[in-house]
This record gives C-alpha cells, sequence and structure tokens, in this order.
C-alpha cells in the first residue's frame, strides 16, 4: 500500500515540471545557432520569465529535418531548403515557412601584418580556387599562399563557393577548419594565411578585414547590396508563426532585438 | 582416528560432505551450471554486439557502390567528362604560367638576399616578366572557352539532377496518397544523346582556338629572350623544353575529344577502383564530386609512421631499460608515470597540440640556428609533425606495456644461462633478452599501431585538414606539410551529411576500410606472435 502511493506521488512528480514551463525548442545552423539565437534566447527570457529554450546548433539540414519530423518549433537555417526537403516535409503535412531573420556577411581575412587590404572579386575566386598561390600576384609580399576553409558541414562553405568563386571547388591546398573561431585563429598566427568567416567573428585579435571590389563588410553595405558576399539567413516554421514562436520573432524584429542582432555581428533584416 | 575429528562448519562427515552435490537449485540448474551459462553468455553478448556492429557498418557502406556508379554515369553522359578533357589542358597551360611565376618570385628573392636593389630586381627579371604575361595571355580563350563549356555541361547536370529529385519528390506524394500534389510536379526527361551532340558540336571551335593558341606558344617559344642571368637563363631554356611537349600533346587531346562518347558503358568495377584508387576527395562540389581513398589513407599511414618511428625507440628503450636496468626505486616512479601517459583524454591532447606544440614547432622552425633542418621554416603550425608528435605521446604507454609484459615473460633462466656464460649485462640484453621477446615486441609495435591510424580527435585538431596528398618530392620536409584523414574527415562530415546520399555512404566506406585495416594489423601481429614465438621448454 504504501509502495504504491510512494510510486504514484514520483510520478506525477516527474511529469509536472513539464506540464507548467513553456518550452520553446530551436534547432538548426551553426552561424545562427552559435552566438546570436543564445543571445537573443537570453534577452527574451530577461522580459518574459518562465520560457525556457531548448537550442541545438548542429547544422542547417538539421534545422529543417527537425521541422519535418516535428521536433523543433523553429528551424534555423542559412540557406534556403531544397526542394526534396520541401516535398518531404509535405507529405508529413508540414508546411515550411521561410522567415528572413538577419543578413549574414561574409568577411575575407587576412592577418593583419599583411600588406595587402584590397581585393577585387575575381582575385578572392583565384586565390580561393588555386589559381594563384603566391601572394606577390596580389600585390603583397612574396610567399606562398595558405587557405583556410570551412569543411563541408558547414553552410558557410557552400555559400561562399556560390557568392565568391563561381561554383568551382576549393584548391586542393585549402585546410578544412571546424568553424569560424578557428579559421579567425590560424589566420591570425599564419602571416600568410587567408579566410573567411561570418562578420560576427570580423573583429578577431590578429586578423585584418579585406575589402571585396571597394567595399568593407558592414552594416550599410550588406543592406546596399554594395558587398558582394552576403546572404540571408532564415527560421523555417511549420505554417506561419504562431505562439511562442511568432512571439520570439516578434521580439527578434524589436528594437531591442535589432540591437542584438546588431551587436552581435549579422546585420538586421529592414 | 577419533581426535582427528575436526569441526567443520557444516558438520557433516567428511565423506558425505566430499561427495554430496549442491542443493541449491534454480529452474532446475545448479548453481555451477548457472555460474557457466552466466560467464558464457557474457562472451555471447560480446560476439553479438561486435556482429551487429559489422553488419550494420557493411550494410550502409554496400550501398555505396551503386550510387557512386550512377554519379560516375552522370559525370560522362551529362558531357562533364569531355569539357574535363579540355580543362585539363587548359590547367596544364596555367601551370606554367605558374612555373614561371614561381620562379620570378625566387630568383627576386635570391637577388635581393645577395643586396640588389628593387629597381635592379626589377630589370634583370623584366625579360621573363614579359614571357610571363605572354604566356597568361595565349592561354585566355581557352580558359573562355571552358568556362562556356563548364556552364554548358553543368547545366545539363543541373536539369537532371532537379528531374531526378522531382521525380523522387513525386513518388513520396504518391505514397503519401497526395495524387494531386504529385500530378503538379513536373519531370523533365532529358536526352543525352541532343546534349552530348551540342557539346562536341563545338569541337570546331575549340580545334580553332587550340591551334592558335599553339602558333602563338610556337611563337613564345621561338623569341625566347637571352639573359645575362645564368638562373633565369636555365629556367628559361627549361621552358621551352616544357614549351614543347605541352604543344606536342595537343593532337593527343583532340583525338580523345573526337574519340569521346557519351553512351559508352561505366563499368561497375570503375566505381570500385575509383574509390580504392582515386586521388581526390571533392565533396558538395557544384561540378562533380570524387570519392578517392588514397589522400586520406596517405594522410593517416604518414601521421603514423611519424608517431611511430618516434614512438617505438622511446617506448621500447624505456621497457628495456625499466625491466632490464633500473633499480627498483626507478621502477616504481617510472613505470606508473608512463603508465599515466595513456590516461590523459586525447581531446586534452589535441588542445594542448593547437594552442602550444603547434605554434612552438612553427616559431622554432623560424630560429636561423635550426636553418638546416630541411623543411624549417615552415608556416603551417597544424601539420603532419604536430599531429604525430602528440600521437607518438599517447602511443608510447601502450608500446612500453607490452614489450614490458613480452620482457617480463622471458624465462629467468635465459638470463642466468647468459651470465653464467660470460656475457655482460648490455650483450645479455641486446643478443639474448630482446630477440627472446622479440615476438611481443613486434606485436606491441603493431597495436600501437593499430592505436594511432584509429586516433581521431588528436588527428581532427592537430593535422591541418589538407585533402591532397602530401608531396613527397620534399623528402623529409614533408612532415611539414598539413594532411587529413580518414578518421578525422569522418567526425568532421558526419554532423551535417544527409542521411541515405552518396556522401553518407562513402563516410561509412571509409569507415569500413578503417575496420579492415584494424583487423589487417592485428592479423599482422598474430602472424608475427606465432612465427617469433620461442618454444620455451
Amino acid at each position: 500500500m504504501k509502495k504504491t502511493i510512494l510510486s504514484v506521488l514520483l510520478a506525477a512528480l516527474a511529469f509536472a515540471p513539464s506540464v507548467k514551463a513553456d518550452k520553446l525548442v530551436i534547432k538548426g545552423s551553426d552561424t545562427l545557432g552559435a552566438k546570436l539565437v543564445p543571445q537573443l534566447a537570453e534577452a527574451y527570457k530577461a522580459k518574459n520569465p518562465g520560457v525556457t529554450f531548448e537550442i541545438a546548433a548542429e547544422g542547417s539540414t538539421t534545422g529543417i529535418a527537425a521541422i519535418t519530423d516535428g521536433t523543433a518549433d523553429i528551424g534555423m537555417s542559412s540557406r534556403r531548403a531544397k526542394s526534396t526537403e520541401m516535398a518531404l516535409a509535405s507529405t508529413k503535412g508540414v508546411k515550411m515557412v521561410p522567415t528572413i531573420v538577419a543578413f549574414d556577411g561574409i568577411a575575407v581575412i587576412v592577418n593583419s601584418a599583411n600588406s595587402v587590404s584590397a581585393l577585387t572579386k575575381r582575385q578572392v575566386e583565384q586565390i580561393f580556387t588555386g589559381d594563384v598561390t603566391d601572394w606577390s600576384a596580389v600585390g603583397g609580399t612574396p610567399g606562398k599562399i595558405s587557405i583556410y576553409t570551412r569543411n563541408t558541414a558547414s553552410g558557410t562553405y557552400a555559400d561562399f563557393k556560390e557568392l565568391a568563386m563561381s561554383k568551382r571547388d576549393y584548391a586542393g591546398t585549402s585546410q578544412k577548419m571546424a568553424g569560424n573561431e578557428q579559421i579567425a585563429q590560424e589566420v591570425s598566427k599564419n602571416p600568410a594565411g587567408i579566410g573567411y568567416v561570418g562578420m560576427a567573428y570580423m573583429k578577431a585579435p590578429g586578423v585584418k578585414v579585406l575589402s571585396v571590389d571597394g567595399s568593407l563588410p558592414s552594416k550599410s553595405t550588406v543592406q546596399g547590396h554594395s558587398y558582394p558576399l552576403h546572404r540571408p539567413t532564415f527560421f523555417y516554421t511549420n505554417g506561419p508563426a504562431s505562439g511562442l514562436a511568432k512571439s520570439f520573432i516578434d521580439f527578434v524584429f524589436s528594437a531591442d532585438g535589432a540591437k542584438i542582432v546588431e551587436q552581435v555581428g549579422f546585420v538586421a533584416a529592414k | 582416528m577419533s581426535h582427528f575429528d575436526i569441526k567443520r562448519i557444516d558438520q557433516r562427515p567428511m565423506q558425505e560432505a566430499l561427495l554430496s552435490r549442491n542443493k541449491f537449485h534454480i529452474l532446475g540448474l545448479d548453481t555451477d551450471t548457472l555460474i557457466r551459462y552466466f560467464f558464457s553468455g557474457n562472451a555471447w553478448v560480446a560476439i553479438i554486439v561486435l556482429g551487429l556492429i559489422t553488419y550494420s557498418l557493411f550494410r550502409e557502406g554496400a550501398g555505396f557502390f551503386p550510387q557512386h556508379w550512377e554519379g560516375l554515369k552522370t559525370y560522362r553522359l551529362a558531357g562533364l567528362e569531355f569539357v574535363d578533357i579540355i580543362r585539363d589542358q587548359s590547367e596544364a597551360q596555367a601551370g606554367l604560367v605558374k612555373y614561371l611565376d614561381k620562379v620570378r618570385v625566387d630568383r627576386a628573392a635570391e637577388l635581393k638576399k645577395s643586396g640588389a636593389s628593387g629597381e635592379e630586381v626589377a630589370q634583370k627579371l623584366q625579360a621573363l616578366e614579359q614571357v610571363r604575361n605572354d604566356l597568361d595571355a595565349a592561354g585566355i580563350p581557352l580558359q573562355e572557352f571552358v568556362q562556356q563549356m563548364t556552364q554548358q555541361a553543368a547545366g545539363v547536370k543541373d536539369r537532371w539532377t532537379e528531374a531526378r529529385d522531382n521525380a523522387i519528390s513525386r513518388d513520396q506524394l504518391l505514397k503519401a496518397g497526395m495524387a494531386e500534389e504529385a500530378k503538379a510536379i513536373a519531370v523533365e526527361k532529358i536526352d543525352f544523346g541532343r546534349e552530348a551532340s551540342a557539346l562536341t558540336a563545338r569541337i570546331p571551335q575549340y580545334h580553332e582556338i587550340s591551334r592558335t593558341m599553339a602558333a602563338r606558344l610556337a611563337d613564345i617559344s621561338g623569341h625566347l629572350p637571352q639573359v645575362q642571368d645564368p638562373v633565369v637563363a636555365r629556367e628559361i631554356r627549361h621552358l621551352q623544353k616544357a614549351l614543347e611537349n605541352f604543344t606536342t600533346g595537343f593532337p593527343d587531346v583532340e583525338k580523345r575529344l573526337q574519340d569521346w562518347r557519351y553512351d559508352r558503358p561505366v563499368s561497375a568495377y570503375e566505381s570500385l577502383t575509383k574509390f580504392i584508387f582515386g586521388t581526390q576527395w571533392i565533396t558538395q562540389s557544384f561540378w562533380q564530386d570524387w570519392y578517392g581513398f588514397v589522400p586520406l589513407f596517405m594522410g593517416s599511414l604518414t601521421i603514423s609512421v611519424v608517431a611511430l618511428v618516434i614512438s617505438v625507440p622511446l617506448g621500447i628503450g624505456a621497457a628495456v631499460y625499466i625491466n632490464q636496468v633500473a633499480s627498483a626505486r626507478e621502477q616504481t616512479l617510472i613505470k606508473p608515470a608512463i603508465e599515466f601517459i595513456a590516461v590523459i583524454p586525447s581531446v586534452v591532447l589535441g588542445f594542448f597540440g593547437v594552442v602550444i606544440l603547434g605554434e612552438f614547432l612553427r616559431q622554432a622552425s623560424g630560429w636561423s640556428w635550426l636553418a638546416w633542418v630541411p623543411g624549417f621554416p615552415f608556416p603551417e603550425r597544424l601539420n603532419i609533425l604536430t599531429a604525430g608528435i602528440l600521437l607518438a605521446l599517447m602511443a608510447v604507454p601502450s608500446i612500453f606495456t607490452f614489450s614490458e609484459d613480452a620482457l617480463n615473460n622471458v624465462p629467468k633462466a635465459f638470463k642466468e644461462a647468459s651470465f653464467a656464460l660470460g656475457a655482460n649485462r648490455l650483450q645479455t640484453i641486446v643478443r639474448i633478452i630482446i630477440p627472446a621477446s622479440l615476438s611481443g615486441i613486434i606485436s606491441a609495435v603493431l597495436l600501437g599501431f593499430g592505436r594511432v591510424i584509429g586516433e581521431t580527435m588528436v588527428v581532427l585538431l592537430c593535422a591541418g585538414n589538407r585533402i591532397q596528398i602530401p608531396d613527397f618530392a620534399a623528402g623529409l620536409a614533408v612532415v611539414a606539410q598539413p594532411v587529413h584523414t580518414m578518421t578525422g574527415l569522418v567526425a568532421q562530415e558526419i554532423p551535417e551529411v544527409v542521411k541515405g546520399s552518396l556522401q553518407y555512404r562513402a563516410l561509412f566506406m571509409l569507415s569500413i576500410m578503417l575496420f579492415l585495416i584494424s583487423l589487417l594489423i592485428n592479423y599482422i601481429a598474430q602472424i608475427f606472435v606465432r612465427k617469433f614465438k620461442i618454444s620455451v621448454g
């Protein structure tokens, strides 16, 4: 008798917390989920206590898959969903609706001791595809160029190929780093290094941002589309956003949210 | 005799206690049988789990070959192979320009070092610069032609991929019973014959461009400048020969283009050979994905070799010292210390390698008193050397422990007999003890090798991740180059690979190759153990 009462009480206690709290599950892109969305979540929680967030940033593909499977409320993605992903979603009765949450500029960085400070888009393509292998060909001190890129798990890897390299493949000598931070680290330590990072990592110590076709990545050049290497980032939801998800997205577009977006280094969607 | 009646716990007479069987039974089995079944059950669970892992590995990986074959067939059908023939020629020409660039940069550096001013250097190399610019300009029409052909063939491939994706989407919708949405999807039928003819119809245009280029190259080759500088003069003669070789290859390229057929069948065997012997691993390409095993295998192999070269002498030497030479106090101090290294998590070592060791090695390579070392100074701080040193650190405890066990197992009689015959300690160790324990030492080295080739975290963080066969022409300096490994690549790409795609299956194929390599190493270790085992007694 005592044992049954005890076990029923314990079971009730186990279920209680999950009934009370409001939880928003956000999965997807590392570009958004590493710094931006956690900071937005913190600010949102400060204004709306009682809401918990579960943020898992394992890549854009996982975000889209999570919305399709129904395991997330918001899917972060740094690329558009492919037609096969949209079709799979519609077979499960899920309507994928994208919302552009911010623009991300991709900054080309070199070591701060490098004498080169400006490149044309064509020169960026030549360097990253391996057509040009020496700094003297683009006006720097002679030395072999060391290229640092992301790896195929990254949306930025594919986006950079499309935006800056006319869809050609990276040079065989390029080194595939795990994330923005690691690229910034390696470039800051290697005087002959070049790499690309999201705008949020432009201000890392020891690196210098190159201007591409005459413009440096900044809020105005990205919004005005004069800086060539930028892309939109998305929140995907099942149908138009509603409930807690809509409330969060509205916060992101509010003045406070826009300030955080700027602070982290993205460009707020107008 | 009665005064030997000992008080026993169970108070039964001796005979009954010894001969009676245990009365405790569950399910009709006594405790002996239960214990036997328990332990054999444990063993069976281990075997079953191993079998399941092997089965799932091979099931996922086996789907690689059909999909790879499809990819290779598309490469030919959509005309990408045709365009790549011309692209190779254009890249060879660009290679000549890059060669001249390298010559110019090297020579300028040498002249500057010997005290020439910037103007003198520019003046001396001006003729070379002119040749380089002419050569570059000669290649531009072909590059533009290749770009146009690329867009044309890539367009065909994209349409084919989209049609295939649409067919899959339509099937998915039909299977879910949504007939109207399925009907709304249009699946384009691609006529590859027509597309291929559109490509081959441009052969006359290619012919024109290549003839012009050959003429311009002949012109450049015939009017190469005479220079004072002996080094530059030698390089210019080199260039002349290279140009000749290049232009004599033109008819060959034309023949290949004429002979190319879009519908020549791709054998299934090619799907295997292009994986095992392929020299490029390019994924998520807008053009064509290549899954070649060789660069990753060479990366793993070179790092393992460097690690073994460092760790085998250290491990075996330490084992010999501890086992044969050291005093008891040293033994109790040193042995646990070495075995403690095995406990350090590999990610901690990887972190240490990235932040401290790699940076230190790179700076050390810049010290002037080390300039004689081949490959110093090197620019990359994450390379074979950094990863190799850390892996050696991880392998030393394994090699040490197993070697020490092997040395311990040499019967004392050998040592005593050797001393009795008048050998001193060193002779005993080198001539008797080590050869006697050779099988154990070799299997220790092989197990260390197996450990090192399967290590993931350290190589992912410290090896530099360049997917390219290291340039062995640099001699010993090859260890300063970054490489990628089988283990590191799987760890890097698994997070965002689409389940069931060709890349996913290729990663499983890499895992299978790793599995087979480990099996092979273990098998060879067993052979060595059997071959070198000395029979004792």
